[in-house]
């Protein structure tokens, strides 16, 4: 059955790649997020940890392969990966003082972290250009230039693949049960021989890697960014996503990201409610949904 | 030197008002453990109902300011009584939190929107100062009559709320609820109601603090970052100490006077951030606290 579920999906996203120019976009942002906002809940979701700097490791791996890509002229892969590398060297450098710190405490730190890296997404202008945005010169991979979202569409959708097996076998390694450990009781986890310390590291680390990836994908079909990129409201858009489709689960995740990843297309004429739809559905679900969507379409597992 | 004193007087009266809004959210904080993410929205959107009555009903100043208080007080008691207490029934533990949190965030974006809906948002406006007149003259640095306003409003707010929770019956059982639900509950005090009410006056505390800034600042639906200011605030107080987070008003308000004055306008931006990260990582417990304790689990 499960087998049948995941045909049908590669077939479909097989067949957006002949849609309009527009729909493959939109295909392309999907996939990105899918990649965003699977790795905040590694932290959030898996290991229970309250933290909110995802946006500036997602900033530290577009300008990462921003810059290797325009200036350096690197071929695909490469900038991306030395993108995801820093992002998850900076992630591990925040997790080890941050350790310190629980509940809203972490929560306000690696606030204050993103928004103190925002600032320097904008006031650096050396570098990234500031406020004024940073053009992304189109990717290459050797000889190829990729100069559209079809062109781009492939290589995503393989990225956000490989992205998405890392995080099952995540989950059903020791190391992801060692996490659930951790959400469920920190005390029955360090009991039970878990070193704590070591898993909150390491899923900091895990989780910054995927920002980075997914800032190293944002270059592939954009040929611009902007600092505000990184600020609260994307911040907000990936903890929609994944608290609506459910926190924790795989599953859940991608839905959430279909979901919410779509309304703003959905709502084209509709922007004015943005806000109010976005903040609403957060409130509607930590009330009436607490396991999410993927909760309420199955039993919650014990 | 008189550069300096301007600058201390400036970092008093927004550190004063600074401190109210912290206050807000430290009040909330110790009998709910929940950090208000969207009392900074619930202060904007009170300052946006006085401006509906002021500019578009022409309602004279008092009745304006009253009805934006009392509306804060409705939207923070709304939100725990719909809201939060059904998330506390649902969930249990670390789990609360995060949802009540992720609900906080929720209504701060359903305030702003709902606010840039009602049309008063497409351009920047202000209120009118609550303490017109001509400025005082201290030596030469200059102190409107709006600052030395805020600074006592802001004084007499902070007193009020002393001897309420001090003096009176509902305040005391408000402290009661803070300090132990279970213990409270025990003794027949109405736990719920209790939160209900803190989270009403915690957000009534923060539509006075916009009542009083609005006239020296620009209103927009996102106005509430200012919030960010009280976090910091709150942070440097250690968060339960109340004398140590109005203090932490204070100190931050001259702080970023000083730093706009000796560093750079530009770096105002990002100091409530880096204190806010260094308080947390080397002391925890604020700047006044003293050795950290653990808390019993």
């Amino acid at each position: 059955m499960r087998a049948v579920w995941i045909a049908l999906a590669l077939a479909a996203a097989g067949l957006v790649f002949w849609m309009p120019l527009y729909v493959l976009y939109v295909a392309n942002l999907l996939l990105m997020y899918a990649v965003l906002a699977l790795g905040l809940d590694i932290l959030v979701g898996l290991a229970g940890q309250f933290a909110f700097a995802h946006m500036a490791f997602f900033g530290i791996g577009v300008y990462t392969t921003g810059l290797l890509g325009n200036r350096l002229g690197v071929s695909f892969p490469l900038p991306m990966l030395a993108g995801a590398a820093l992002a998850a060297i900076v992630a591990l450098l925040i997790a080890i003082p941050a350790l310190r710190l629980r509940q809203v405490y972490l929560a306000l730190t690696t606030f204050a972290f993103a928004a103190a890296a925002q600032w320097v997404f904008h006031s650096w202008d050396a570098v990234t250009e500031g406020s004024n945005g940073l053009r992304l010169a189109a990717t290459r991979v050797l000889a190829w230039r990729i100069v559209d979202d079809r062109d781009a569409y492939p290589l995503l959708l393989v990225v956000a693949l490989a992205m998405v097996l890392l995080r099952l076998s995540l989950q059903s390694s020791k190391l992801g049960r060692s996490m659930r450990a951790l959400h469920q009781s920190e005390p029955l986890a360090l009991a039970s021989g878990i070193d704590a310390r070591r898993v909150k590291i390491v899923a900091f680390g895990i989780s910054g890697l995927f920002a980075g990836i997914a800032g190293g994908m944002l270059p592939l079909f954009n040929s611009y960014v902007h600092p505000d990129t990184f600020g609260l409201e994307g911040l907000v858009a990936i903890l929609t996503m994944i608290v609506v489709g459910g926190l924790g689960s795989t599953f859940g995740v991608l839905i959430g990201v279909a979901l919410i990843g779509l309304l703003p297309e959905v709502m084209r004429d509709l922007q004015v409610l943005r806000e109010v739809v976005y903040g609403g559905l957060l409130i509607l679900t930590v009330m009436f949904l607490p396991q999410g969507v993927a909760g309420a379409w199955r039993p919650a597992r014990a | 030197m008189d550069t300096l004193l301007q600058a201390f007087e400036g970092g008093v009266v927004t550190g004063s008002v600074y401190a109210l809004i912290a206050l807000s959210l430290v009040i909330v904080y110790k009998s709910t453990d929940v950090i208000n993410f969207a009392g900074g929205d619930i202060l904007m959107a009170s300052c946006y109902i006085a401006l509906v009555l002021l500019v578009g009903w022409g309602a004279p100043y008092w009745l304006a300011a009253l009805v934006a208080i009392l509306g804060g007080f409705v939207i923070g008691a709304g939100f725990d009584r719909l809201v939060l207490e059904r998330i506390a029934r649902r969930a249990r533990g670390q789990d609360i939190m995060i949802a009540a949190v992720i609900a906080t965030i929720g209504l701060s974006y359903v305030l702003k929107g709902l606010v840039r809906m009602l049309g008063y948002a497409d351009e920047v406006r202000s209120l009118p100062a609550q303490f017109p007149g001509r400025p005082l003259f201290l030596g030469n640095v200059i102190v409107l009559r709006q600052d030395i306003g805020i600074v006592l409003a802001a004084s007499l707010a902070v007193a009020a709320l002393y001897l309420f929770f001090r003096f009176t019956k509902l305040g005391r059982g408000l402290r009661a609820t803070a300090e132990d639900p279970r213990a409270a509950a025990l003794i027949g005090i109405p736990v719920a109601r209790m939160r209900m009410v803190i989270w009403g006056i915690a957000s009534a505390l923060a539509a006075i603090a916009g009542l009083l800034v609005a006239p020296k600042i620009l209103m927009t639906p996102d106005m509430g970052i200012i919030v960010i200011l009280a976090l910091a605030a709150s942070v440097l107080g250690g968060f339960t100490n109340i004398p140590g987070v109005i203090a932490g008003g204070l100190l931050l308000g001259i702080l970023e006077n000083l730093i706009g004055l000796f560093v750079s306008t530009q770096a105002i931006a990002v100091a409530p951030f880096l204190v806010i990260m260094a308080v947390l990582v080397l002391r925890p417990q604020g700047l006044f606290a003293g050795a950290a304790r653990m808390k019993k689990v």
